[in-house]
């Protein structure tokens, strides 16, 4: 984490043209990327379209029909309600990726600005709030999700909830770190010396080249917040019980195991999503630090 | 400074801590709108007004906040962490039953990790940019991909379920769960070692293997990409070249000259690592129905019970200040540059 917030806090605050198109021809250039573009791509297009895809409602119990291995009928079977495995899996994309990217917007949103608020004041205002941090971060991050998830109760808006309580700290962190940077340019002293007031320097002059930084590392964070999420919801911390979920159905697994069917596919949903935005996150990485890069 | 005085002032710099996260697991449990009193007793005494009241003054839920903390703090300073409301055992009694079996499997855990991470890192950058490479980076960008409750359900349905390789459930079969080691260090292997109880042994390792090979593929992930990144870098300094150029054989540059250098950043995410396995592995401990802290936690946090919550955040800051303190002491011997301040 640490490294990578330094790798990161080292992008040049304002990426010119031709850095950019360098990036991205470094990008595509990586057999990786573009293979998580692809995969992430599919899983977006599924969930779009899943109440146009989906055989039959996610929802709807055939007990007569239950536990059924991938047929002709229900090409990965059903599970232990009768319900359509194939359907539930392509409606459990639209309740995994988005509350994953929730939880990064979020995250980096309030990160940022209490990070920049810290940083851009100082003082013992700075202190408390890095020691706020401090204390969030000590714990792992399943641990403290779960202990708040479980306390606001179970349901979706409380697990991205309490994801993005636990996921703000990274991200202030490293913003303050670039304020802190920023500050002491010239042009903010510019901004200053022609009578621009606080808040105008802060949102005007600093914020807009801390931006940068902060959507990189939110970048790299989405397969991990999709992850923990799933986890959480495996716990039984997120959607509700019945609901199409991915978590939800791995959690089934535990007392189907032999119904592999039940279970896998929405592993494998979560599974191939994560490696698809690492995959990306680490072309991205790798082209963020110079002493990785190719024939270097 | 004297290392005396360093530990001595490592030592003292736990207070801080504690009382900090103290507050801060009392700030977060207070901040939310759950009642342990709902998340604890039945429907049927919860139309009982007076079980009700009986419940809130047993647990000094009728007390405001700022008494309920003083109070717990007072009684933290005596050593002294409550009762758990779920349990209704001592905390601390809790802690040491449940402790063990998530430190035994831990550090099972990371020596798979370790063996396997730093082994992957090194091949991959010694290979960089070859077939070797890319198939290691995969392999580790999968590690920690994969959710790890997957990877815990499919690796129990082929090496349990169908091929009867191992062992499932919990720490020990049934059959010998009454012939469970005293207790000397509460790790089922060592004790049953110590009584030359080799049954007891075999069962216990043999519970050991799915989970600590699942919770190990996942943190070598993690310590094969430190490993790679930390140890490409070294390679590329003067001081590599000049060790190759005096004529020195490949292996012993790579072992004497570049691994010692590249070693910080690998102990320091092995330290994290091994931190949170210690801290509890929710997901696999309740996959493998593992007695263990995170099993504990994850309880606790469900029923509101916050002695429990409390205590069980206690230990996870001493376990990260302690791991720390570890790789503190371990960068000194590694670089003497580094001073102990």
């Amino acid at each position: 984490m640490s490294s990578t917030s330094s790798t990161i806090s080292s992008i040049p605050a304002s990426a010119s043209r031709s850095t950019r198109s360098t990036a991205w021809g470094h990008l595509r250039r990586n057999p990786l990327v573009g293979v998580g573009l692809l995969l992430v791509l599919v899983w977006l297009v599924l969930g779009l379209l899943a109440p146009l895809i989906a055989p039959y409602d996610p929802l709807r119990q055939n007990v007569s029909n239950r536990m059924r291995p991938p047929h002709a009928e229900h090409i990965m079977g059903t599970d232990e309600l009768g319900r359509d495995v194939f359907s539930r899996v392509l409606y459990g994309a639209r309740v995994t990726i988005p509350a994953g990217l929730m939880v990064i917007l979020f995250g980096t949103v309030i990160g940022t600005l209490v990070g920049a608020v810290a940083g851009f004041i100082g003082g013992w205002i700075d202190e408390t709030i890095m020691r706020i941090t401090e204390l969030f971060m000590a714990f792992p991050t399943i641990i403290l999700a779960m202990a708040i998830s479980a306390a606001l109760g179970p349901d979706v808006r409380n697990a991205i909830i309490a994801l993005v309580v636990v996921w703000w700290p990274n991200y202030a962190r490293l913003v303050r770190g670039l304020v802190l940077e920023i500050k002491s340019k010239e042009f903010v002293e510019g901004a200053r010396a022609i009578g621009a007031t606080g808040p105008y320097i802060l949102f005007r002059t600093v914020l807009p080249n801390c931006i940068a930084p902060a959507i990189v590392l939110g970048t790299l964070d989405v397969g991990n917040a999709i992850l923990t999420f799933a986890g959480l919801s495996f716990l039984g911390l997120g959607p509700e019980p019945s609901a199409a979920d991915w978590g939800r159905m791995v959690s089934s697994g535990v007392d189907n195991l032999n119904q592999w069917w039940t279970w896998l596919f929405a592993g494998v949903g979560i599974a191939s999503v994560v490696l698809g935005c690492n995959f990306i996150g680490d072309g991205l990485r790798d082209f963020l630090d110079p002493r990785l890069r190719k024939g270097n | 400074m004297s290392f005396q005085r360093y530990i001595l002032r490592r030592i003292l710099f736990v207070i801080p801590v504690v009382f900090g996260i103290t507050f801060f697991a009392f700030f977060i449990a207070n901040a939310v709108p759950a009642d342990p009193v709902t998340a604890n007793l039945p429907q049927s005494a919860l139309n009982n007004p007076e079980i009700v009241e009986t419940f809130r003054r047993r647990w000094g839920l009728d007390r405001p906040p700022v008494e309920r903390y003083l109070t717990y703090v007072s009684n933290l300073v005596q050593g002294d962490l409550g009762t758990s409301i779920k349990t209704r055992r001592p905390v601390i009694d809790d802690i040491r039953r449940f402790l063990p079996a998530t430190m035994e499997l831990a550090t099972f855990s990371i020596v798979v990790g370790i063996s396997l991470g730093v082994g992957l890192g090194v091949v991959s950058a010694l290979y960089r940019n070859t077939v070797v490479d890319y198939a290691a980076r995969v392999f580790s960008l999968v590690g920690v991909s994969f959710p790890v409750f997957l990877l815990a359900l499919i690796a129990l349905s082929i090496f349990y379920v169908q091929l009867g390789w191992t062992s499932g459930l919990g720490r020990l079969d049934i059959v010998l769960q009454t012939r469970q080691p005293p207790a000397v260090t509460g790790w089922y292997t060592i004790d049953s070692l110590l009584r030359g109880d080799l049954r007891t042994f075999q069962s216990a390792v043999s519970h050991l293997i799915l989970p600590s090979l699942v919770l190990g593929s996942y943190v070598s992930g993690i310590i094969a990409r430190i490993t790679r990144s930390s140890l490409l870098e070294v390679l590329g300094q003067d001081y590599i070249r000049t060790a190759r150029s005096k004529g020195l054989r490949e292996r012993f540059v790579i072992r004497r000259h570049a691994m010692r250098n590249a070693m910080i950043p690998i102990v320091t995410v092995i330290g994290l690592s091994y931190g949170s396995l210690l801290s509890g592995a929710v997901l696999t401990e309740s996959i493998f129905a593992w007695p263990g802290i995170g099993r504990y936690m994850y309880q606790a946090s469900t029923s509101q019970d916050f002695p429990a919550i409390m205590g069980v955040s206690i230990l996870i800051a001493l376990i990260f200040v302690g791991v720390n303190f570890v790789v503190d002491i371990l960068y000194y011997f590694l670089d003497p540059r580094i001073r102990l301040t």
